[in-house]
This record gives structure tokens, C-alpha cells and sequence, in this order.
């Protein structure tokens, strides 16, 4: 037995010495053979006859179906008249493509090449059955800037923690123009999809399934009313996610007299400041953010899919009533929306306020309350929420809670509300 | 000897001076020999006479160049017989020529309202609501402040709103004096800081109303109406005090000014206003506890009222 763990201790090593010295041999030879099935997409808008936008595509059938990220043909996907899908291959042709079906939670698009039933080609990327292990080296191909299709060795690194929606933490560097172009792992598998990168080595990937999941779809439904589509989707993500996070453990944490509500997901991260440095300061205050790590990409001037909750709390012992008031009042005022829209996008708040009991037994606070909404125009079901609310019963402190939530049903932002509502209270 | 009171008047017939006579003949012109000297260019040296012909005046223009009218037709006052309060028009400028027995109007009593200026013309009075104003701009100031403030910083804001306020009140009497009115300074300042105060007030009624009620309350938006009503009061209080004119008059001046004030107000907070706000606009009132005088609602109550809100961004958002 013995001799046998020191024989494989003698094989692995040169084994693995063998894997580095031909990694950059291996990195040439697939991309030799993958760039066939390669290509840059521009977005044309058809008015300039110009690229709007630049990304990368591989093609993952022989009948010219192609992935990409979703965001690379947004503009498409959100405004069909104004722009047309190009792509370019490696031997330098360009042609038009159809956009058949997008998974705009997921980044990803599928856009489909004409071919003649006689230029099938079995050159196209296969897509992996199995997921990469950590450690394992990847090769990322793309078109960085426009300067030409490279690829990029890098290393698996496993899933983003934070995310709400799964991603590849993969090192190497992605840069911008290799969005939607392939990962593959070293018998030329597809395992991931370029999307993001954090600057400094550190990339992140769809993963494989992800693709899997939206071919198969495809496969099965055809092309749909891309705006269905996503409106069904990011419905089915606000679901997701609000439901996860009203079933998560809601901890309370304590922030100076008052008690918070601290919900327990790994996508939601919180960060914490306070004055307590600043003697001079006329009052005390602590504030502590969370917010889900996540947004989903519409459009450039469009994002949704956001969370995000703010408490403060202010005490001052210094300060007379009206004047800690008339202090406490301007930061109750400055509640907004987390995302960016546009006004094509949404329709402006509607806002209400009331002074309100957030509980009905004894540890219901007064609170100074106000609610606003407004409504996206492409996706009938969908909502951005701001909540905003101040406690109005104590002398010289108070207690401000805030949360904003982007790409909500109505039934579920309610429910959140109620439930952030009933949470904040007074230190019992 | 007839006596006759004549009087040099401008084209809105505002009484410019006023010359009273005891002779048979009277002559205007712009000749320093007359008896009316009119700096007119457009009169001529010898414009008109009167004479009294033992029983009444008769006009009798001296072949001027421009002629003599009477009033603002083209009536010419040649051999025109004059009758009392009669008005004859000689180049741009106007003589009204008036008897001694000329009726002149009942006396007025001083009503409620030219009481209520007298009494704001006290000096006790005067005193009071202008410091008033004063310690409620210095209060204001120190309150909004979120850092440590000296006193002597808080008085220099209050005595510089103060003035600035003041500029108004001071305005108008000049504007009044100059127009030959009654200047009546420590009435205008008086009447002014009165409403000046009420503007402060009106403010906290609003800010009261909007902590304890809900926007649903119907209420919220006739508040805003006290500070319109306030602007009115002032103004109108301001050509009352030192502008005689008819009620009509002053009310449509007042009117006028409201307008100008609030509308242009109106319309530069229009034209700031981006064409898409991407953020909520919400009363953001929130007073100390000891103001909260209503039982304040359920949260369930709360988030079920905001069934409307969804409705209303709905329709907003499918237009």
C-alpha cells in the first residue's frame, strides 16, 4: 500500500509538471481549433450605420444557433427598430442575426446565424456536463477593446458567494468586448460565459448550467415575444428573491436605543459607520447599510433587481427637542430609488405618508411614514418601492429606517414592507 | 371780482397743484406772463383765457397751435361756456377749473379698516411685531444649524432678514410718495410685518397639518392656500394705506400683484422641473413629538392604503 501511495506521489508530480509547461502549448492549440466557431457581435444602429455596442458569441449548434450575454444585444432586445445584430467571424464574414431568446436574470441572449443546409459545420462548442473543480485551469476567449479574438488561461475559483444569482469567480483577466465570449475548460467544454470582471484578475462567469437551462428551453418553446420573456423572468427572479429573503432569519441587532432587523442571506451585505470619533458633534449617529450585491442589467440606462435597507439612529443629549426635531427632519427627507432609470422606463413615484404604529403590542413605535412607488411601462407587473420611516416618540433620539426595493410585484413588496415595518423597534 | 379755482391736473386726473383767483380773466400758457404757467412744449406761449362776461367764464383759445379741447374729446373749448369742474385739454397736459361752490363729497368715517392701520402704526405695535419677526428668523436659523452657533451670528441673521423684509414696506411708501401720495411709512411698516408674520405662522399650520394628517386628507391641499390668502391681506393693506383709488381699482391691483407673485413663482418652479423626476417627492414633515395630536394608523392599515399608489403608477406608467 505504501509503495503504491509513493508511486502516485512519483506519478503526479511530473504529471503536473507536464500540465504547466503545455499550458500556454494546449491555450494555443485550442484556440486554433475553437475560432471557427468564434465571433464578435456589434450592435448596429441602424440610423449612424454605426457599432453601438461590441461583444463576443460562440456557436453552440451546427444550425448556427449562437450564445452571447444578454447585454451585449440590449439594445436590440429593448428597442428592435432602432438597431440590427452583426457578427463577425474569423475568415473575416459578416452577416445578420435573428435574436431568438434571452435570460435577462442570467445575462444571456441566443441569436441565430442563417446557414444553408449544406454549410453545417460540426464545428461549434460543446457545452460541459460537468462543473469545472476548483483550481482547474480555464481558457476565457474573446475580443477584448476590438483589438482581435484572444484567449485568456485562467483559473475556476468557484461560485461568488454574495450573489444571489449564481456566478463563476474566475481569475483572469476579462475585459470589456469579451462579454459573452466562452470559458472553456481543456477538452474545449463550454463551463462558463464571460459577463463581468472586478478589475485586477479577478473575472465572473455565468455558469454553464445557466446556458444549458436557457438552450433546452429554447429547444423545447422556440422563439418567444422577447419582452414576455423577460417580463416573465424578472418576475420569477423578484419572487425568488423576495421570498427567500422574507423566509430567511430576520436577526435583531442592536443600533444605539433602537433594534434592527438584520436579514440572514449570504447575498445581503452589510456595512456600519457612526460619529462616535466626533466629540464636537451636537449629536450621536450610527448607521448601518445592507443591500443585495446583485443588479440585473436592461438596458445601459436601465437596472433593476436591487435591494437595499438603511437604518440611523440619532441621539443627542445636547440638543433641545424642536431643534433635534427640526435636525432629525432633514435626514428623514432624502429617501430615493437605488436604481437607475430612464424616463422611457418608468412611470415617476407615487408617494403617500402617514404617521403610523409600527406594532399593535406595547413595543409599537410612532413613526412618521412614507411610501412610494412607480411603475415600469414594458413589465405590467413590476414596481420600484422606497419606504421611508422615522419614530416620533421619543424626546432626543430617533430612529430612521429606509429600504428600497427595484423590479417588485405588488402583493410581495407589501409583504416586505409589513414585515421591515413590525421589525424596527425600541430597545426592550 | 369772481373767484375760480384752477387746477393743473395729470392725465390720470390727479390733482398736480392747485391755484385759486379773484379776477374776471385768467390766462395759461407757457409764457412766464400767465397766470398758469404750463411747462408744456407742446402749449403754446398764450394758450387759453377765461373770462367771466358778468354772468359766466367763457374759454377762448388764442388761436394756439395745437388747440384747446374739451376734456379728452375733440370737442375745441373755443367760446366754450364753462361750468364747474369742466376739464379743457391744451397740448399733453390738462386744467380742471372748479367754483367755489363745486360740491365736494360726505365726509368719511375712519372705518374698522383705517383703524386697524392706525393701530398698526403704533409705535408700541410697530416694535413688537417687528421683533417678533426677528427672533422667529434668528429661532429658525439656530435651528436648522447643525453645528454649534454664537449668538451674535444668529442676531446679525436676524437684523439682516429684517431689513431685507423691511425693504418692502419701504418700497411701497417710496413708490407712494413719489406718486404724490400719503406716504404713511410707519403704517406700511406696521401692516406689513403683521402679514409678514402671518406668513411664518401659516407655515407652521402647514407643517402641523402635513405631520398629523395623511396625504389622503383632502384638507392638506386648501392649507395651501393660507399663504396665497396672506399675500393678498399684505397687499392689499399696502394700496390701502398709502394710495387712494377706488375699491375696484385696488382690488384688481391686488389681484395683479398676487398673480405676479405667486405665479411667477409658480412658473419658475416649472421650468426647473426636470422632465422626468427619477426621485419620490414626499412630505417630509416631521415635528417633535409634543405636536403629534392624532391617533396615529395601524402599519397594516398603512401598507394597505398603498393599494392606490400601485394603481396610480400603474395608469401613470400605461399612458
Amino acid at each position: 500500500m505504501k509503495k503504491l501511495l509513493s508511486l502516485c506521489f512519483c506519478l503526479l508530480i511530473p504529471l503536473s509538471l507536464i500540465t504547466k509547461a503545455n499550458a500556454g502549448e494546449q491555450a494555443e492549440q485550442l484556440f486554433k481549433q475553437l475560432a471557427p466557431s468564434l465571433y464578435q457581435i456589434k450592435l448596429i444602429d441602424i440610423a449612424s450605420g454605426e457599432k453601438s455596442s461590441i461583444g463576443s458569441a460562440f456557436q453552440i449548434t451546427e444550425d448556427g444557433l449562437i450564445a452571447t450575454n444578454y447585454h451585449v444585444i440590449s439594445g436590440f432586445a429593448r428597442h428592435p427598430e432602432k438597431y440590427k445584430i452583426e457578427y463577425l467571424d474569423n475568415s473575416g464574414n459578416t452577416g445578420l442575426l435573428t435574436l431568438k431568446s434571452v435570460d435577462i436574470v442570467n445575462d444571456l441572449a441566443l441569436v441565430k446565424r442563417d446557414v444553408d443546409e449544406n454549410q453545417t459545420t460540426n464545428n461549434y462548442f460543446k457545452i460541459s456536463a460537468t462543473t469545472p473543480i476548483k483550481g482547474e485551469q480555464l481558457y476565457s476567449l474573446g475580443n477584448p477593446h476590438d483589438l482581435g479574438m484572444i484567449v485568456v488561461p485562467g483559473t475556476y475559483n468557484g461560485l461568488k458567494k454574495e450573489s444571489f444569482n449564481e456566478r463563476i469567480h474566475f481569475t483572469g483577466s476579462v475585459n470589456s468586448g469579451m462579454s459573452g465570449g466562452p470559458v472553456v475548460n481543456k477538452n474545449a467544454e463550454v463551463v462558463g460565459i464571460n459577463v463581468a470582471t472586478s478589475g485586477n484578475q479577478i473575472g465572473f462567469l455565468v455558469p454553464h448550467t445557466k446556458l444549458v437551462k436557457l438552450f433546452s428551453d429554447y429547444q423545447e418553446l422556440g422563439g418567444q415575444n422577447i419582452v414576455e420573456q423577460m417580463a416573465t423572468q424578472l418576475s420569477a427572479n423578484q419572487e425568488k428573491l423576495l421570498n427567500s429573503m422574507l423566509n430567511s432569519q430576520w436577526q435583531m441587532r442592536q443600533l444605539g436605543n433602537g433594534q434592527i432587523p438584520i436579514i440572514d442571506a449570504p447575498f445581503i451585505r452589510c456595512w456600519g459607520d457612526s460619529n462616535s470619533d466626533k466629540t464636537e458633534a451636537l449629536y450621536f449617529a450610527a448607521v448601518a447599510q445592507c443591500a443585495l450585491d446583485d443588479d440585473i442589467y436592461v438596458d445601459s440606462r436601465f437596472f433593476t433587481g436591487m435591494v437595499e435597507m438603511e437604518f440611523r439612529y440619532i441621539e443627542s443629549k445636547k440638543l433641545s427637542t424642536t431643534k433635534f426635531y427640526h435636525l432629525y427632519q432633514n435626514l428623514f427627507s432624502r429617501a430615493g430609488a437605488n436604481n437607475q432609470v430612464d424616463k422611457d422606463d418608468v412611470s415617476e413615484f407615487e408617494c403617500a405618508h402617514n404617521t403610523i404604529t409600527t406594532r399593535a403590542d406595547e413595543h409599537g413605535m410612532a413613526a412618521k411614514s412614507a411610501f412610494c412607488t412607480r411603475a415600469y411601462k414594458d413589465f405590467p407587473k413590476l414596481f420600484d418601492v422606497v419606504f421611508i420611516s422615522a419614530s416620533v416618540d421619543q424626546q432626543q433620539q430617533g430612529l430612521i429606517s429606509y429600504f428600497s426595493l427595484s423590479g417588485v410585484e405588488q402583493a410581495l413588496s407589501q409583504a416586505f414592507t409589513e414585515k421591515f415595518i413590525e421589525a424596527v423597534s425600541w430597545k426592550q | 371780482m369772481e373767484t375760480v379755482i384752477i387746477e393743473e391736473i395729470s392725465k390720470g386726473h390727479k390733482t398736480i397743484s392747485r391755484h385759486k383767483f379773484q379776477q374776471d380773466s385768467i390766462t395759461i400758457g407757457r409764457g412766464y406772463h400767465n397766470d398758469i404757467i404750463v411747462s408744456d412744449p407742446h402749449v403754446c406761449p398764450e394758450h387759453v383765457s377765461l373770462e367771466h362776461n358778468g354772468e359766466h367764464w367763457v374759454a377762448f383759445d388764442q388761436e394756439s397751435v395745437n388747440g384747446s379741447f374739451l376734456d379728452d374729446s375733440k370737442a375745441s373749448a373755443h367760446q366754450h361756456i364753462v361750468r364747474s369742474g369742466d376739464i379743457i385739454s391744451i397740448g399733453n397736459s390738462q386744467v380742471r377749473i372748479v367754483f367755489p361752490n363745486h360740491p365736494v363729497a360726505e365726509s368719511i368715517r375712519f372705518s374698522p379698516l383705517e383703524n386697524f392701520v392706525n393701530f398698526a402704526s403704533q409705535p408700541w405695535l410697530l416694535t413688537t411685531v417687528i421683533a417678533l419677526f426677528s427672533s422667529v428668523i434668528g429661532y429658525l436659523f439656530f435651528l436648522g444649524q447643525a453645528k454649534e452657533v454664537t449668538s451674535s451670528l444668529i442676531f446679525v441673521r436676524a437684523i439682516g432678514f429684517t431689513l431685507m423684509f423691511a425693504l418692502w414696506p419701504f418700497g411701497v411708501a417710496l413708490v407712494s410718495h413719489l406718486t404724490k401720495n400719503n406716504a404713511r411709512v410707519f403704517a406700511q411698516l406696521g401692516v406689513s410685518f403683521i402679514f409678514f408674520n402671518l406668513w411664518w405662522l401659516s407655515d407652521l399650520l402647514e407643517s402641523l397639518v402635513a405631520f398629523n394628517f395623511s396625504s389622503n386628507w383632502p384638507i392638506v391641499n386648501v392649507i395651501a392656500l393660507v399663504p396665497i390668502a396672506a399675500s393678498f391681506g399684505l397687499f392689499w393693506f399696502n394700496c390701502y394705506v398709502s394710495f387712494h383709488m377706488s375699491p375696484v381699482r385696488r382690488n384688481v391691483i391686488t389681484v395683479g400683484l398676487t398673480i405676479l407673485f405667486f405665479g411667477g413663482n409658480f412658473l419658475i418652479g416649472l421650468s426647473k422641473q426636470p422632465e422626468f423626476n427619477p426621485n419620490p417627492e414626499y412630505n417630509a414633515t416631521v415635528l417633535s413629538p409634543a405636536f403629534l395630536f392624532t391617533p396615529n394608523t395601524p402599519a397594516k392599515d398603512f401598507v394597505q392604503s398603498t393599494n392606490e399608489l400601485f394603481d396610480k403608477a400603474r395608469a401613470e406608467a400605461d399612458k
